[in-house]
């Protein structure tokens, strides 16, 4: 499901601009979203999920245009949406809840409603746990019904906000691989500011600062921004001056800095192998610049 | 709606606190006015029409705030729990939910009232060997309480758009005793008007007239929406309740629709 994105501004109340005339393509599969908190990734998903107005602008999904009531909701019938903010009924057990929102979403058949809930809580590994009020649940287990929540009507396009944040490094893994593994003919938005998780799990982006495209390409291009770009500097003293320095290590007597800059920080810099962090900080030092 | 309707009821009804605050009010009444005897000093009480009738009048002077109070935190329920906005991307739309959710928790707000109503009626049926009681119990229960049930309902739905829930329950409390409780030659008052929410011009006008006729009372503020007690007054508070409930209703799906998540 192919999603075209032009001219997309979102101004709120208060003056607020979180989207300025962003436009953006976005092709079928697994599609990262990459940003600073406050880039507009909330806003922007929010808007797709149809949750928001935008002020100007258009958004086509899957030739359905968003501004129209019934683009609307021929997009929220194919659409699973996992917002940042997670909220659940604390009194409801994890079946429960799901059972309300598959409802909600349009699964009135009850055999088939309950089989299909079954089998995403086994998806998700929350079987054992299906029948425990969600009160008691930790954040990853929260995390997997929301997930679980999202995936009910076997959605065509998958909205995920932020979804590791707050996980533990295996549930961190373990959902990145549930996200890549659904993608196959699936469009799924991953919006986050971690950028290994787009790393593992994303061949194309979007990189968004201050509401605007700052980058749309491959995982490959933004890597190809920090060719020549990165260097390691080991030295007993301070952080070399020039450049943005990525990581830290102590080594023997001294540290051994990762820094992203133009030209050598110092005389002793040795150039090494760009990673994604790093054509992201090289972008963004690009952008602000 | 249906699914929301079904999933507020059960959400609002399994609530802990509903039954204890319900059960701590109904002390109160039990403790305090002739629920027992449905004596009021008249000699009535006897006949089950006329018990059915002061026991919904007992009820109704005090279980509505806790139907009002108790309501107040659910229409914001959602956003407070942040379960809307996966709510409101699903294609069920967000008038459909408030309707169900209003309907739901209303109702389920009402069991407790019911329980206890009811429970007296068959009381009453035991002790008096009268089981015209549950018929009258029921004719009064819909006719006179139900419609105020729904008006205070829309009420506690609208109300905490404006203001927060924990005011609204300030304000509601202020307004119960003020709107419904005190005598009307004490202040300017909406008590024992056309748009009084205790249910008086059902039992009085329709269901139990009053044995005696003790005249208008001395005049007050508002006497014009005072009409005398008949079934056509009766008739016209439940279309007055219904009618403030549905814009009241009205303005919340307005608000529902205009919102963004």
């Amino acid at each position: 499901m192919r999603i075209d994105v032009s001219g997309l501004t979102k101004i709120y109340k208060g003056g607020v601009r979180a989207l300025d005339d962003l436009t953006l393509e976005i092709p079928t599969g697994m599609y990262g979203l990459l940003g600073s908190n406050g880039a507009g990734k909330t806003t922007f998903m929010r808007t797709l999920a149809g949750l928001l107005k935008p002020t100007s602008g258009r958004v086509v999904i899957g030739g359905h245009d968003l501004a129209t009531a019934d683009g609307r909701l021929a997009v929220q019938r194919t659409l699973g949406y996992l917002p940042q903010d997670l909220g659940v009924y604390p009194d409801l057990t994890a079946r429960r809840f799901l059972d309300y929102i598959a409802l909600l979403k349009g699964l009135h058949e009850r055999s088939a409603r309950r089989r299909r809930i079954s089998e995403l809580l086994e998806v998700v590994a929350l079987s054992e746990a299906a029948d425990r009020k969600l009160k008691g649940f930790s954040g990853g287990m929260l995390r997997r019904v929301g997930i679980a929540q999202a995936l009910l009507a076997d959605p065509r396009l998958l909205v995920v906000d932020e979804p590791t944040t707050g996980l533990d490094p295996e549930e961190r893994i373990r959902f990145r691989m549930l996200l890549s593994t659904l993608a196959g003919d699936r469009t799924v938005l991953l919006s986050t500011h971690i950028v290994d998780d787009v790393a593992q799990t994303c061949r194309s982006l979007a990189l968004l600062a201050k509401g605007r495209l700052a980058f749309g390409g491959t995982v490959s291009e933004l890597l190809a921004r920090a060719d020549g770009r990165v260097w390691t500097v080991t030295t007993p003293g301070a952080a070399p001056p020039a450049g943005r320095v990525v990581s830290v290590l102590p080594e023997g007597v001294g540290m051994r800095y990762r820094v992203v800059a133009a030209t050598p920080p110092a005389p002793d810099a040795l150039p090494a192998e760009p990673t994604l962090e790093d054509g992201y900080l090289a972008l963004m030092d690009d952008t602000t610049r | 709606m249906i699914a929301t309707f079904r999933y507020a009821f059960g959400m609002q009804v399994r609530r802990r606190s509903l039954w204890i605050v319900y059960g701590l009010v109904f002390a109160v009444i039990a403790a305090r006015m002739p629920f027992w005897t449905l004596d009021m000093g008249y000699g009535e009480g006897q006949e089950s029409w006329q018990g059915m009738a002061t026991a919904a009048g007992l009820l109704t002077s005090l279980l509505p705030l806790v139907h009002g109070c108790m309501l107040a935190d659910r229409p914001v329920r959602d956003r407070v729990l942040r379960v809307a906005p996966i709510l409101d991307a699903t294609p069920t739309s967000r008038t459909a939910r408030q309707m169900g959710a209003y309907a739901g928790a209303c109702a389920a707000t009402a069991v407790p009232f019911a329980v206890v109503y009811f429970g007296r009626a068959l009381l009453f049926v035991v002790m008096e060997g009268q089981p015209s009681a549950i018929g009258w119990a029921v004719l009064n229960f819909l006719g006179s309480i139900v419609p105020g049930l729904v008006f205070l309902g829309a009420l506690a739905f609208a109300g905490p758009l404006l203001v927060p829930p924990m005011v609204f329950r300030v304000l509601f409390v202020a307004y119960w005793f003020w709107g419904n409780l005190i005598p009307k030659t004490m202040m300017p008052t909406i008590s024992d008007t056309i748009f009084d929410a205790t249910g008086d011009y059902v039992r009085y006008g329709l269901l139990a007239p009053p044995t005696v006729d003790y005249g208008p009372g001395p005049p007050a503020m508002f006497d014009f929406l005072r009409p005398a007690y008949s079934p056509g007054t009766a008739v016209l508070w439940i279309g007055v309740m219904i009618a403030l409930s549905a814009v009241m209703l009205f303005l919340l799906c307005l608000h529902a629709s205009r919102s963004e998540s």
